[in-house]
């Protein structure tokens, strides 16, 4: 009899301490991140997001934050949201179009916040799971600039195919060039072969859309049209100034703390369906000044004294 | 008071103090206290493109000179407002001026209005507008608040004071408080090219300015809306000082309401982008005082602040 009470003892602490070990493991908090790519504006996303989100959860419980940097393609950011998914992580946070809409499609209950996202109002990324915020950029005002320094007859416009918010702003500025009798060219990046495409055409100027594949090979992009002879713009800011003669962004680091502010909110138990989702349009306008020279480009004086800022 | 200027304004300032020091010693310094009579020396605020502005007074400048037998100077004054200090420090004669320093002028120094440019479009006023962005979400003041106001400067009657007045007239006192941030661009062109871009949320300009842009570039209309506009008031006067031999200034006053009748009056108004000039009259400045005393601060303690 004594020794039926042991083994029942030994089973009863075994079955605590099975049901016990997941219970302290939740103790702790983890966040999943996935990049859309490996490209800096989201680099600064993420780390404002992180240095926001530890000013706001302070002295609370640990949180564990694991950063997935896929590789831009469909793939690889599928692999990472079922990683995280089936890591059974607190939250998930994406950067980009792809990497939302890739956990969006996986269907799970885990709440997702969004930042980078461009134009998030049209990204289809509702959900009562989903909220997050986006940017705006007017690409008219690329037009405009491109024209205020050249005649633009064609426009090439890199963007990439698998990339959603690439392909949005592709038909945006496509459309916005044709209302100016513009011509259009697109040039789809996929792969790095594909750079090669550059070197076909002649073109006026090009537009690089917020393609995380084509922010991964910038300097390339860069160097080819540089043999060329053709000015760029940007919507991403050229922080290592590779040479995009001209970018306008929506400053970044605001996406990271607005998002941290809603990831903190849910982990404390308001839910995704409870918080506006948040369009950021303000935005700021640099001129390359050294690229221009080296391009042979004069910029007028009442242009440049549109900039926020100026490299020369 | 003045939060988060743009770069670009103080780069524009900086450029116009510049630019107007050379030229100053290139028109103005053969002007001295003995040959002042044969001499006048005329100021000109600056607009977004002054090379373009300088090109088109020169014209005018010239003809004058042939019309009254004695040379005209011109100098460009570094910013809007600025007249005040350059009447004084600078002995000017007279100053093609904007409505609201024109106001200045005739309130503090006696200036006497002479003659107004008309418009190619047949306009010889202006008016203040304050406009977003069509996507900005923005439909009246309500949804202003939290949002980035740009204006032009501070001596502009459209750029300045005409959204001041509009916006005590909705109860908004205190534009610190109410906006997340304001900032001065320094010219029209600017601040429309700072909403399009999103640089800024509001913006504040005179339409002769938005229209130009819009007839060169027709899709800023369809994505820019004007939530509120102005009375119309002068929009460029010559002001000339109360001083000059009254003769001499009846002469001036003639040959530019006169000038659109010969074909080298007609020559240099299309140089100058005016169909003709018209009489001035004071009382079309009242209104501006009026504006400024809705915006609860008078002209007078504006011209100080500057």
């Amino acid at each position: 009899m004594k020794t039926l009470y042991c083994l029942f003892f030994r089973i009863l602490l075994t079955v605590l301490f099975v049901i016990a070990t997941p219970l302290m493991l939740h103790a702790e908090k983890r966040i999943g991140v996935i990049m859309t790519g490996d490209v800096p504006y989201y680099r600064i996303i993420h780390e404002t997001f992180v240095a926001e989100f530890n000013k706001r959860t302070v002295g609370d419980e640990k949180i564990e934050i694991i950063l997935q940097r896929p590789f831009p393609n469909s793939i690889s950011w599928s692999n990472a949201a079922r990683k995280l998914i089936a890591f059974d992580v607190d939250l998930i946070v994406t950067y980009g179009s792809p990497a939302t809409q890739a956990v969006i499609h996986e269907k799970s209950s885990i709440p997702l916040v969004y930042a980078g996202l461009y134009d998030s109002d049209h990204a289809a990324v509702t959900g009562k799971n989903v909220t997050g915020c986006g940017f705006k950029v007017p690409l008219s005002s690329i037009i405009r600039y491109f024209k205020r320094i050249k005649p633009i007859d064609t426009l090439g416009i890199i963007y990439s195919g698998i990339e959603e918010d690439s392909v949005r702003q592709y038909e945006t500025i496509r459309e916005l060039a044709e209302q100016q009798d513009i011509r259009t060219e697109k040039i789809d990046i996929r792969l790095r072969g594909d750079l090669d495409k550059l070197k076909t055409k002649k073109r006026d100027a090009v537009f690089i859309t917020g393609s995380s594949l084509a922010h991964l090979w910038l300097d390339d992009i860069i160097s080819i049209l540089r043999k060329e002879q053709v000015p760029s713009a940007d919507i991403f800011p050229d922080s290592s100034e590779a040479g995009v003669l001209m970018t306008l962004y929506q400053p970044p680091h605001l996406q990271g703390e607005r998002a941290a502010e809603m990831a903190a909110e849910i982990l404390l138990g308001k839910k995704p369906g409870d918080i506006a989702s948040h369009t950021f349009r303000e935005t700021e306008l640099v001129f390359n000044l050294l690229e221009a020279r080296r391009l042979e480009i004069t910029f007028p004086i009442h242009l440049i004294i549109e900039a926020t800022r100026v490299i020369k | 008071m003045r939060k988060n200027p743009l770069t670009a304004y103080t780069f524009f300032k900086n450029f116009i103090t510049r630019l107007l020091l050379c030229l100053f010693f290139v028109t103005a310094v053969p002007v001295s206290a003995s040959d002042r009579t044969e001499e006048l020396l005329i100021g000109i605020e600056p607009e977004h493109n002054i090379f373009e502005q300088m090109e088109r007074y020169r014209f005018l400048a010239s003809y004058l000179s042939d019309q009254l037998g004695l040379k005209v100077n011109l100098t460009i004054m570094s910013r809007y407002g600025e007249v005040i200090k350059r009447f004084k420090s600078l002995k000017l004669d007279g100053a093609f001026l904007t409505s609201y320093t024109a106001t200045l002028g005739i309130k503090e120094l006696g200036l006497e209005p002479i003659a107004n440019p008309v418009n190619l479009n047949g306009e010889a006023t202006s008016q203040g507008y304050i406009f977003v962005r069509k996507d900005s979400g923005i439909h009246d003041v309500k949804d202003m608040r939290g949002k980035s106001i740009i204006f032009v400067d501070p001596a502009t009657m459209e750029g300045y004071l005409f959204p001041l007045a509009y916006l005590n007239r909705h109860g908004i006192t205190d534009i610190t408080e109410f906006f997340n941030r304001f900032s001065f661009s320094g010219s029209h062109a600017s601040t429309i090219f700072a909403v399009l871009d999103g640089r800024a949320d509001i913006g504040t300009a005179k339409n002769t300015v938005f229209s130009k842009l819009v007839r060169s570039d027709p899709s800023i209309l369809q994505e820019l809306y004007v939530i509120a506009q102005s009375p119309k008031v002068p929009e460029i006067t010559l002001c000339i000082k109360n001083e000059i031999d009254e003769d001499l200034r009846e002469k001036l006053s003639a040959v530019l309401l006169h000038m659109d009748q010969t074909p080298h009056g007609q020559k240099v108004l299309k140089h100058f982008e005016a169909l003709r000039f018209v009489k001035s009259n004071k009382s079309d400045y009242d209104k501006i005082e009026e504006m400024a005393l809705e915006a609860r601060a008078s002209i007078a303690e504006h011209g100080k602040n500057r």
